[in-house]
Order: structure tokens, then sequence, then C-alpha cells
């Protein structure tokens, strides 16, 4: 590597290559990608279009860039916001853990879409008759629990009756004042 | 089961007695004489066991033997069948005469409105 002198020396500082390809030069890595494969500028004219959905290994109906807002996209596609839950689990796809196949354009969130991270599945029932679901049981049983309430059911039973004046010292009353005097009958 | 409730919050409201209150009426209204209940074991007995407050009624001097029975023949747990009865027989009756004092309530509310609409008409 050293042995065919400083040249990489030159090729660092003249920015030629990237990665490991700039110390050993004559060789290239596989991470070593030229730059015609890189996302560029968005696209203005129809020719421009065509090559970057050429890049993207998309078809020119398909391939819809991020609007033109200064928002640093450039020519990326903007596929839908699916994550990868919502693929066919039974597909043999190329990569099965990510479920995506070589070469596909990948999402510009792909990282968040994978299946550890965020699942945008939709709910198996409609989202207004899972709330209209939820809140009726909730507002059901808060109602039974007010009935409950206002109307307790109760044993038809007199309160029971405790001697030495409704055990007055018992339940922590003052020993010096005498509590009113309660009798207690059979009946 | 369950008729008291139909009565006391639809049919007669007013006339059903309060569980919670007690007697709104003499006790020896309609008695020609009353006994009075007899309360056997003393408060420093009852201090003494260490009673919880709940359990200091007029039956306590039976749950006292029970306990000194259950002390005396521990291990064998089967062996104070008869004071357990005792105690059990005199909660019943206690029981009993709770449901009799809500009924006589009950009969006194009854009585007390009949008089009243007899006054108005």
């Amino acid at each position: 590597m050293a042995a065919l002198g400083g040249r990489w020396v030159g090729a660092l500082f003249k920015g030629k290559g990237t990665g490991v390809t700039v110390f050993m030069s004559g060789t290239r890595a596989a991470s070593g990608i030229s730059k015609d494969m890189l996302p560029g500028p968005y696209p203005k004219t129809p020719e421009e279009r065509a090559a970057a959905a050429k890049k993207y290994n998309m078809r020119v109906e398909d391939y819809e860039p991020y609007p033109d807002e200064g928002r640093g996209y450039g020519d990326y596609p903007m596929l839908p916001a699916k994550s990868q839950h919502e693929r066919d689990p039974w597909y043999s796809w190329d990569h099965p853990d990510l479920r995506k196949n070589w070469g596909e354009p990948m999402h510009w969130d792909f990282d968040m879409f994978i299946r550890n991270r965020v699942d945008t599945s939709p709910s198996p029932v409609p989202w207004n008759t899972m709330c209209k679901h939820l809140f009726g049981f909730v507002g059901v049983m808060l109602l039974m629990f007010w009935l409950g309430e206002t109307f307790p059911a109760y044993q038809p039973v007199a309160p029971k009756q405790y001697p030495y004046n409704n055990l007055h010292l018992e339940r922590g009353g003052d020993p010096n004042k005498q509590p009113e005097e309660e009798k207690h009958y059979e009946i | 089961m369950g008729a008291h409730l139909v009565r006391s919050y639809v049919t007669n409201p007013d006339t059903e007695p309060d569980p919670l209150k007690p007697a709104g009426f003499a006790p020896d209204l309609g008695f020609a004489e009353r006994k009075e209940r007899v309360m056997v074991a003393t408060q420093e007995q009852m201090n003494a066991a260490q009673l919880p407050v709940e359990q200091r009624d007029y039956c306590a001097h039976h749950l006292l033997k029970l306990m000194k029975c259950k002390r005396d023949n521990w291990p064998n747990f089967l062996a104070c069948k008869h004071e357990r009865h005792d105690w059990d027989y005199c909660e019943h009756q206690d029981y009993v005469m709770r449901m009799k004092e809500f009924e006589r309530e009950r009969r006194l509310l009854m009585r007390k409105k009949r008089t009243e609409e007899a006054q108005v008409a």
C-alpha cells in the first residue's frame, strides 16, 4: 500500500475518491459509490425527472419527488408513508426481516418504519366505531356506578345495637363527658 | 328478596325505614312492657381480650368463652363446636331482632301515614 509511494496523500488532498479508496489507490471498495448514484438536486426538466427515476429504480410514472420547498429533499422520491408491518409477511422478500427487495427505492423514513418501530397498520375496526364502543361502554359503566351510589341495595335490617351507650368509651369518647343514655330492648 | 328495595325506591318511598338511621319511634310504643337487653361481658373483660370494636356487642360473652376454649384446646381446631354454636346462635338471634326492629319501624310508619290520611279525609 505504502509501496505505491505517497500517491494516497495526493488523492487525499485532491479529494479523489471516497471512503477507504482514498488510502488504497487502484482499489475500489463496495462502499465506494460513484457520484451519479447519489441523490441530487430537485429535477426541473422532464429529462432530469426521467434520469432521477432511473437512478432510483422507479418507473417515470411512479416517480414523484418531494415538493421543492427548500427542505433539503432534493430529487429523493416521495413514497407512501406506510411502515413495513403493512407488507405481505408471506412473500419471499430478499431481506425478510426488512420486508424489502434488493434495489427497491427506500422511504425517506425507512429506519423509522422497520418492524421494531413505528407501525402504520390500519386499525381492525374503523376509528369512529372504536371510539363509540369504548366511550359508550365507559359511559354505561359510570352510569351504573352512579345509580348504585344513589340507590344502594341494603338488607332490610335495623342498625346493629351496641352496649355501653353505643361503646362510647371504646370509640374514643371523652371519659369525663356523660354520653346520652341509650337503652336497648329485646323484640 | 329485594321487594323492600322496590318498595323503598319506587312504590312506597315514604313508609320504608332508612336502614342507616336509628328508630324514629319510642321503644315502648305498642308494647305493654319490654324486656331490656342484658350485657353480660364487662368492659374490662373485653379490653383484656382485646376484642375489636365491631365484636363488642351483646353476644361478646359467648365469643370470650369461644376464644378461651380455642386457646386451651390448640392444636385441636375441631374442639370448640359447642361454644362456636352458642356464639353463632346468639348472633343469629341478634340479626333476627334487627329484622324485627326494621319491620316494626316500617309498620309504625305505615300506621302513621294511615292516621294522617284519615285525619285529612
